[in-house]
């Protein structure tokens, strides 16, 4: 393979890998493309209580699907309970296995509810009205017809109708109610009504999202189709529910919750509202699937390494920086990558106090050693001279800001030191070589090449798409080695062959 | 348009870039590991000597700090000659001694050293003061060039050199670099030198540029710059052809200095030409050398290659002045 054959195949295998990776975990691992955006999660915690009666023990608990890991479950005694996620029939369901035991028993389950993912609609067959005696049927009628007059909107009937249904003083709702006045029975009575106005409704069972709400039972609410999609109603309210706002368990008669081998079986909710990074919500969701893209990445290390390594990837892009304005632009700098470095110091001491620290150190540290070169040392004697008299010059102006009140002198201890001696080393050398001007112009251009550098570095949204997807890095590798490739003139170029015009 | 030229005009001109010399010309033809044989004037030196090409003549080495105290014996004979360092770069640390008083050194300017003062700088040079990175150095005597005639007056102090460009060792481009006020005496362009661009058959002058602008006369001298004429020019491209064999880099800048008595010498060679060279010209340098690829092939001895380069460009299409 000839080795532009291969720079292709390598580039596009780079961009590939770097891209796919992104979308992969964009859309597969639901990762934000925006940082900062925020998500609220609800912290649900679910309290089962019964009585044993010796038997064996089963207990399910229906999970709906947006419910997220992690599910923790708490017992009364440990490893009394085998606890373990269970799919029955397509459905998620929590089950605690025991030996028989008598007396009251406590089962918590805790677990993380996204909102986001709140289905609306139920799957399922809906069921024609309530068959009732001819009479009663008529009666019914005559209610629905009572209820659409004036052709009120969808909202405005069900509304209707469930207001007609609590109030329980109109004498043919109190007829077709019969003996059973529960809250169960008026829910049914509206769902009935609606759908002989021709509404698809049912009753589902669920949990109202509160924040700091505890011992909250599982209640009946009204789930009613506009024609477009379903909403969710307050029965008692008579007003609807945002989908975001209840958890949804499963439709009125289906089996949410199984106790075998007890009795008197309750459960209550306590929900607590959470607001995270959608980030963060995603990489944890990764972590508990085990997925290797996240597990093996850098989120799997301790947070404050992690901050570290946030700081590390943002100096491919100072790389990247130098790469374009040596090769493209064609500045010269003193110290290929010298400009990264004073770029990261930059990012602790700000910008402006930055830029006047490295002038300040440069500017004496060139003097002083414009002094030591008089005393013929030699190389490596020289930088560790030039080096303390880097640190005495830290030490001065940190002293000195100090007494004057101004603290962020304080902060020239975070330029590398070591790089600084360098610096100043090589440009006095191109001071006795070439003179002043050459030193002017790759000074010149090592500060513009760090303030570039610092400029994208320091970019917040721009390191947290890279802390996001450090797959980018893949891309940026792959934008170098094409840059790498460049054989055009760079910029500079076009002014000095500017004579060229002339002739 | 505001002191730019567009990269397609310049495209049009033939004009190598930094980016293009790396990756095209310099990459793939120079080979790392003979970078060693023109980086070290010493080691280029000698090669040159077993290659029969002529250099200024080598009157002696000092490697070691004790051999030192053997000058005393050495230097007296000597009336002039050059103290050079092997590594030093841009011209650092050489000493050019033209006469003597008594047994005092004179240096061009007039100002005399003594024995003790030159055995410090040879000091200086072994400790690795004038060398890059500050490595540890080895320091040469060479005999005084005396700079032709016909270029003397183009010239403010030190001796005119004459840079060849090189591809696969056939001459493709050549000026004549003369030292300024500016550039302290020195031949480098980028420290204020003048480059004067040479014709490749003939050796007359066709432009002149100091960093980077065009100019008609020299800063210090006066000299209209057209006049210069390099005498010897075809003894100069065959001797500066030779450096080829020698060094065996596809791309390469010999550069050669013209002897009032012994004619042209090889001072030094380049790995890393610049590009500047094409300014004084007014010419750029890749129609030549895609000329030079599609005639390099068989092998020629320096002659012939002259002979084939210079009939292999003059066909090449004259742009117009």
């Amino acid at each position: 393979m000839t080795h532009r054959m291969q720079l292709i195949v390598l580039v596009t295998v780079l961009l590939l890998a770097g891209i796919a990776s992104v979308l992969y975990k964009h859309y597969a691992l639901g990762f934000p493309i925006n940082p900062a955006e925020v998500e609220t999660v609800w912290t649900v915690e679910a309290r089962i209580a019964f009585k044993g009666n010796g038997d064996p023990i089963t207990v399910r608990l229906r999970l709906p699907d947006s419910v997220r890991p992690p599910i923790t479950t708490a017992q009364p005694r440990e490893g009394d309970y085998r606890f373990s996620i269970i799919e029955q029939d397509g459905q998620r369901l929590a089950r605690w296995r025991a030996d028989g035991s008598l007396g009251e028993q406590v089962l918590r389950l805790r677990f993380t509810d996204n909102p986001d993912q709140h289905r609306s609609g139920l799957p399922g067959v809906l069921n024609p009205p309530t068959e009732l005696p001819e009479a009663l049927s008529s009666e019914a009628q005559g209610l629905v017809a009572q209820l659409q007059t004036n052709q009120p909107t969808h909202a405005q009937l069900v509304a209707r109708t469930l207001n007609l249904v609590n109030v329980g003083n109109d004498p043919t709702v109190l007829l077709l109610l019969g003996s059973d006045r529960s809250r169960l029975a008026k829910v049914n009575l509206a769902v009935d009504l609606l759908r002989r106005a021709g509404v698809p409704a049912q009753v589902v069972r669920g949990v109202e999202l509160m924040d700091n709400a505890r011992n909250q039972s599982l209640r009946s609410l009204l789930e009613v189709h506009d024609g477009e999609r379903w909403h969710i109603w307050d029965d008692r309210e008579a007003k609807r529910l945002p989908h975001r706002q209840v958890l949804i368990l499963g439709r009125e008669g289906e089996p949410m919750l199984d106790v075998f081998g007890g009795t008197n079986s309750s459960i209550q909710f306590a929900t607590l509202r959470e607001q995270r990074g959608a980030f963060q919500a995603a990489v944890d969701a990764g972590r508990l699937q085990s997925n290797v893209l996240v597990d093996f990445s850098i989120y799997s290390l301790p947070l404050a390494d992690q901050s570290a390594f946030k700081l590390l990837l943002m100096i491919p892009i100072g790389a990247l920086v130098v790469v374009l304005l040596r090769n493209i632009v064609g500045l010269r700098t003193s110290g290929t990558f010298m400009p990264v470095l004073i770029a990261l110091a930059f990012q602790q001491t700000t910008l402006l106090v930055g830029v006047m620290l490295f002038l300040v150190v440069v500017g004496i540290g060139l003097l002083a050693r414009s002094y030591l070169s008089r005393l013929n040392l030699l190389l490596v004697p020289r930088i560790a001279a030039v080096l303390v008299t880097v640190i005495v010059i830290y030490g001065a102006i940190g002293i000195v800001s100090h007494k004057l009140g101004m603290d962020a002198g304080l902060r020239v201890m975070l330029f590398p030191m070591v790089i600084l001696s360098w610096t100043i080393e090589r440009m006095s050398i191109l001071w006795e070589e070439d003179g002043p001007r050459e030193v002017f112009i790759q000074g010149g251009g090592s500060l513009i090449t760090a303030v570039l550098a610092y400029l994208l570095m320091s970019n917040r949204l721009l390191g947290d798409i890279l802390f996001l997807y450090p797959e980018l890095l893949l891309v940026v590798l792959a934008i170098v080695i094409m840059l790498g490739r460049y054989s055009g003139y760079r910029l500079t170029e076009l002014r000095r062959f500017e004579p060229m015009e002339r002739y | 348009m505001f002191g730019f030229i567009s990269p397609r005009k310049l495209r049009a001109a033939g004009v190598v870039g930094m980016n293009r010399r790396n990756a095209r010309f310099i990459g793939p033809n120079n080979r790392r590991r003979f970078y060693k044989r023109v980086d070290d004037k010493l080691q280029t030196k000698l090669l040159c000597e077993q290659h029969n090409i002529k250099v200024p003549r080598l009157l002696g080495v000092v490697r070691l700090q004790h051999q030192i105290s053997e000058l005393k014996d050495f230097l007296p004979p000597l009336q002039q000659f050059v103290i050079k360092p092997a590594n030093g770069s841009g011209g650092k640390g050489i000493l050019v001694i033209t006469g003597r008083d008594g047994d005092r050194y004179l240096k061009a300017s007039g100002k005399a050293l003594t024995l003790t003062e030159l055995e410090h700088h040879v000091s200086n040079i072994l400790s690795g003061l004038y060398s890059l990175g500050g490595l540890p150095d080895v320091a040469f005597f060479e005999a005084l060039v005396i700079a032709d005639d016909s270029l003397k007056e183009f010239s403010f102090e030190g001796v005119p050199d004459i840079r060849v460009i090189l591809y696969h060792g056939y001459p493709v481009m050549a000026m004549a670099r003369l030292s300024t006020r500016r550039s302290d005496g020195k031949a480098n362009l980028h420290q204020g030198a003048v480059g004067v661009g040479l014709d490749l058959a003939t050796g007359h002058a066709l432009n002149a540029v100091q960093f980077s602008r065009p100019l008609e006369r020299h800063p210090d001298t006066g000299k209209a710059l057209k006049d210069l004429k390099v005498p010897h020019w075809r003894e100069l491209l065959v001797l500066a052809s030779r450096g080829y064999e020698m060094s065996e880099l596809g791309y390469l800048g010999v550069d050669l200095v013209l002897d009032q008595n012994l004619g042209p010498l090889v001072l030094e060679l380049n790995a890393r030409p610049g590009l500047s060279i094409q300014l004084a010209n007014g010419a750029g340098l890749a129609p030549r050398l895609k000329a030079i690829e599609r005639i390099h092939g068989p092998k020629r001895d320096p002659e012939q290659r002259v002979n084939a380069a210079l009939q292999a460009l003059s066909a090449l299409p004259v742009r117009d002045v």
